[in-house]
């Protein structure tokens, strides 16, 4: 059951299902090897045992670059390493030695991207999160006049005026004791009062704040 | 020649003064040297020390011609500055306004307006590590009813997306927004003139709404001197709705309308906490320009302007940016992509932001929330339960009750629609009380909303004296004043005394629905005179004034053009003067005066010249 819905969902983003053998090319499209017959007695230990295939078979080959299929990644500059620390608020690196292990590291991720990358994707709903999408699921994740806020919402509303517009009446009393009950105020590394302070000022080892 | 003193000299020279005897030589010079010297120079009279100051009045007028002669240029008012020729302006208008809701969008902590600063806040508004969002259903009615109001298309299932960039008042780092897909799409807005929009647009315009989303608010900051920031995280995860216009106008005072409309169909569907006034709604404008005769078909590079905190300044902003793209596209410069802020009573627009901070937002579908579906059946009992929409209204006030525009506009927008509510009480009130003899050409109509907006507005000097109440009552009840306008309509009593009795009811020396009581109490009722009283009155005030009657019989004869009405009004207020005021009519007066002079004197005052000749 596990198994079946695994390669439903490794289908539904596209990675092949087909398991290659680590003696087999390292390519992702492998002729199938051959099934053991039902008749057959299955040792899940002799099979499990033995791993069929390792995520390294994505990682570049130094050694053998014709095999592989997929075509180099682009190399990264300086500058859009710079670009990407500073939009993740990241320090930058402090040596040029860090700098190029850190390009290497991210040359090495990105080749094994493109594995996934290149692979066609063409009317295939990206996956954005694993949710009940059965129409049980969606019907219970439905926001209408069948859920009880909704409908206590609705029905606390006056209706005003001689257009009969409905208003909600403000002023009433939400209890929210539960969600804002508890020490917020300890979490500030500064206070002033009952609000937090922050230093804005371009000072010490900070970026400088990007203005969204 | 004698030599004249050097002292005498200076002062001459230098001040244009003369010594007492008025000529510039020592005493013992002969006078032939002295004429000579006194037809050859040209000198101050001394009259000219006492001239009198110049009128200030006139120094203003002096001043005016001169500023005008030198051609400085004259501000231009907006009305006339909606289009500059030889170029196409492009105006795309987002909207953020703050949702009416209990509760924050993603977490059960409430929403607030000022309260003890970080009082209402969750963990995950903070962003505390390990806290999850939990969307909050509540936040869908108002957000749904706005994109109705707008005529959007709802979706049935909508997604989070994340914002990411970085801010010490966004604790996570990233905005929860809908990026990819927003909740509703495809809506449209039509804007009349009676919106205000520019007049080279038309009677009307329709302008296309791309999207409308949902996302959260930031936090309340205050800077304080020393680059130090107080922050106060009430406001963080406060539901927000952002609605894109496609950018289909043309011209400021249509972006302005389009602005003014947005509030106030949210205003009217309870979907908005406050206007753009108080901060609860904000308005960055896209601005581009491009020439009538580019053929290409794209748009000008556009700048943003944010930091927008009035109607007003959307204009002036939109106005200024126009022509300083302009200018700068004919000094053959191009136009940056940039973020631009307006001040109040600013003249150009100023960069915040440029091209090279332009920041990366990096979005992506947030996968800790689930999808937004929204049932159908929700959707269609809140489409159905809104109510009569502005627009249907102020249509109904004008073709149904034959109010004008400006009436119709004006009683719909004081008191934040209280005095419209009490002007249907009023008008009820008048209905019922008329029965049968209502007008059938809506006279009473228009006599309940000229008090309503004019007479109930004299009473008082701020309009929030009166206490209107949002269900329609104030000061002057409304079946007061209602009995009020049926003594009026009914001719019982004049507009004087009606005016009167409004202020005793408004200082509530008449009690309630005592106000048939009071007149009678005080013999205000109208008891009209007789005709034949009417004209003794004007025979006895036109005794001395045969000299304006003199006025209409050269009329009669067809020696002025025009009917002497003025003349007439002076005689008519002269009776009203000489009879008993409260017993007269200014219209009937007229009347019989009219008719009096046609058939009693003119043919007098023709026999008496005929006999004087």
């Amino acid at each position: 059951m596990l198994k079946t819905r695994t390669i439903s969902n490794c289908r539904r983003i596209g990675i092949s299902t087909t398991i290659s053998h680590p003696r087999f090319s390292s390519s992702s499209t492998s002729s199938a090897i051959p099934r053991p017959q039902p008749s057959e007695a299955i040792d899940p230990a002799a099979l499990l045992s033995n791993p069929t295939w390792s995520v390294r078979s994505l990682l570049p080959q130094p050694s053998d670059p014709a095999t592989s299929s997929t075509p180099p990644p682009p190399t990264i500059t300086s500058s859009q390493l710079h670009h990407l620390l500073r939009l993740s608020a990241l320090p930058l690196p402090k040596s040029p030695a860090a700098e190029s292990h850190m390009l290497s590291v991210l040359q090495s991720q990105l080749s094994f991207l493109q594995a996934i990358q290149s692979v066609d994707t063409e009317g295939v709903e990206p996956l954005r999160s694993i949710r009940d999408e059965t129409a049980a699921g969606m019907a219970e994740a439905t926001i209408g006049l069948n859920q009880a806020q909704v409908r206590a919402a609705l029905a606390s509303e006056e209706i005003m005026g001689r257009c009969q517009r409905p208003r909600r009446q403000r002023g009433a009393a939400v209890d929210a004791s539960e969600a804002e009950e508890w020490d917020v105020l300890g979490t500030a590394s500064q206070r002033a009062g009952r609000y937090f302070v922050v230093r804005s000022g371009k000072s010490g080892d900070k970026d400088g704040e990007i203005v969204g | 020649m004698a030599r004249i003193r050097t002292v005498e000299l200076g002062r001459y020279l230098l001040n244009g003064k003369l010594g007492r005897q008025g000529c510039l030589c020592a005493r013992r010079a002969s006078f032939a040297g002295m004429s000579a010297i006194g037809q050859t120079r040209h000198f101050a009279s001394p009259a000219q020390q006492f001239e009198p100051p110049i009128h200030p009045r006139k120094q203003a007028k002096d001043q005016a011609k001169a500023l005008k002669a030198s051609g400085k240029k004259q501000k231009k008012k907006n009305t006339d500055n909606q289009t500059v020729p030889g170029w196409e302006l492009t105006v795309g208008i987002e909207i953020h306004a703050q949702l009416n809701t209990p509760r924050k969008l993603f977490s059960p902590a409430a929403t607030s307006f000022n309260d003890t600063p970080n009082s209402h806040v969750a963990l995950f508004d903070v962003a505390l590590p390990g806290s999850q969002p939990a969307f909050q259903p509540d936040a869908l009615i108002p957000a749904v009813r706005a994109a109705l109001a707008l005529g959007c298309d709802i979706q049935h299932v909508s997604r989070f997306d994340r914002k990411h960039y970085f801010h010490w008042d966004q604790p996570a780092g990233y905005q929860i927004t809908q990026f990819y897909e927003p909740f509703a799409k495809d809506g449209h807005i039509v804007l009349r003139a009676r919106d205000g929009i520019a007049a080279e647009d038309g009677d009307s315009i329709k302008i296309g709404i791309k999207q409308v989303q949902m996302e959260q608010d930031t936090a309340k900051t205050m800077a304080l001197p020393g680059e130090v920031q107080w922050l106060d995280f009430n406001r963080v995860g406060v539901p927000l709705i952002e609605v894109i216009t496609l950018p289909q106008m043309h011209h400021p005072a249509t972006a302005a309308a389009l602005v003014r409309k947005v509030q106030m169909l949210l205003n009217s569907v309870d979907a908005c906490v406050s206007g753009m006034e108080a901060g609860g709604l904000r308005a960055d404008v896209n601005v581009s320009v491009r020439r009538t005769d580019d053929t290409s078909g794209e748009l000008g590079t556009r700048t943003e302007i944010k930091n927008l905190s009035s109607f007003k300044a959307v204009e002036d902003a939109i106005i200024a940016e126009r022509d300083r793209q302009i200018a700068l596209l004919e000094a053959g410069g191009v136009v940056a992509g940039e973020t631009r802020g307006w001040s109040l009573g600013g003249t150009e627009t100023r960069r915040l932001r440029g091209k090279e901070g332009e920041v990366d937002y990096r979005y992506m579908p947030d996968p800790d929330l689930g999808p937004v579906v929204i049932d159908e059946q929700l959707v269609s009992h809140l489409a159905t339960s809104m109510g009569m929409l502005p627009d249907a209204e102020m249509d109904q006030l004008i073709s149904e009750y034959g109010l004008s525009t400006k009436d119709a506009l004006s009683l719909v927008q004081l008191d934040d629609g209280a005095r419209i509510q009490y002007f249907y009480n009023v008008l009820d009130e008048l209905e019922l009380r008329l029965g049968a003899d209502k007008s059938s050409d809506q006279s009473h109509v228009l006599l309940a909303a000229n008090w309503c907006l004019h007479e109930l507005g004299k009473l008082t000097e701020v309009s929030s004296d009166l206490e209107m109440t949002p269900s329609g009552e104030c000061k002057v009840g409304s079946a007061d004043l209602a009995a009020i306008l049926h003594h009026i309509h009914r001719r019982q009593i004049t507009a004087k005394v009606a005016k009167d009795l409004l202020w005793s009811v408004f200082r509530g020396e008449i009690e309630h629905r005592g106000v048939s009581e009071a007149i009678e109490a005080q013999g205000m009722w109208f008891q009209e005179l007789a005709e034949e009283e009417y004209a003794a009155i004007a025979d006895s005030v036109v005794q001395g004034e045969m000299k304006v009657v003199g006025e209409f019989l050269r009329f009669k004869t067809g020696k002025t053009k025009a009917y002497p009405q003025g003349k007439l009004m002076f005689l008519v207020g002269r009776m009203l003067q000489a009879g008993p005021e409260q017993k007269m009519d200014p219209a009937s007066a007229e009347r019989v005066l009219r008719v009096r002079i046609e058939e009693v004197y003119i043919p007098a005052l023709e026999a008496m010249q005929a006999a004087e000749e």
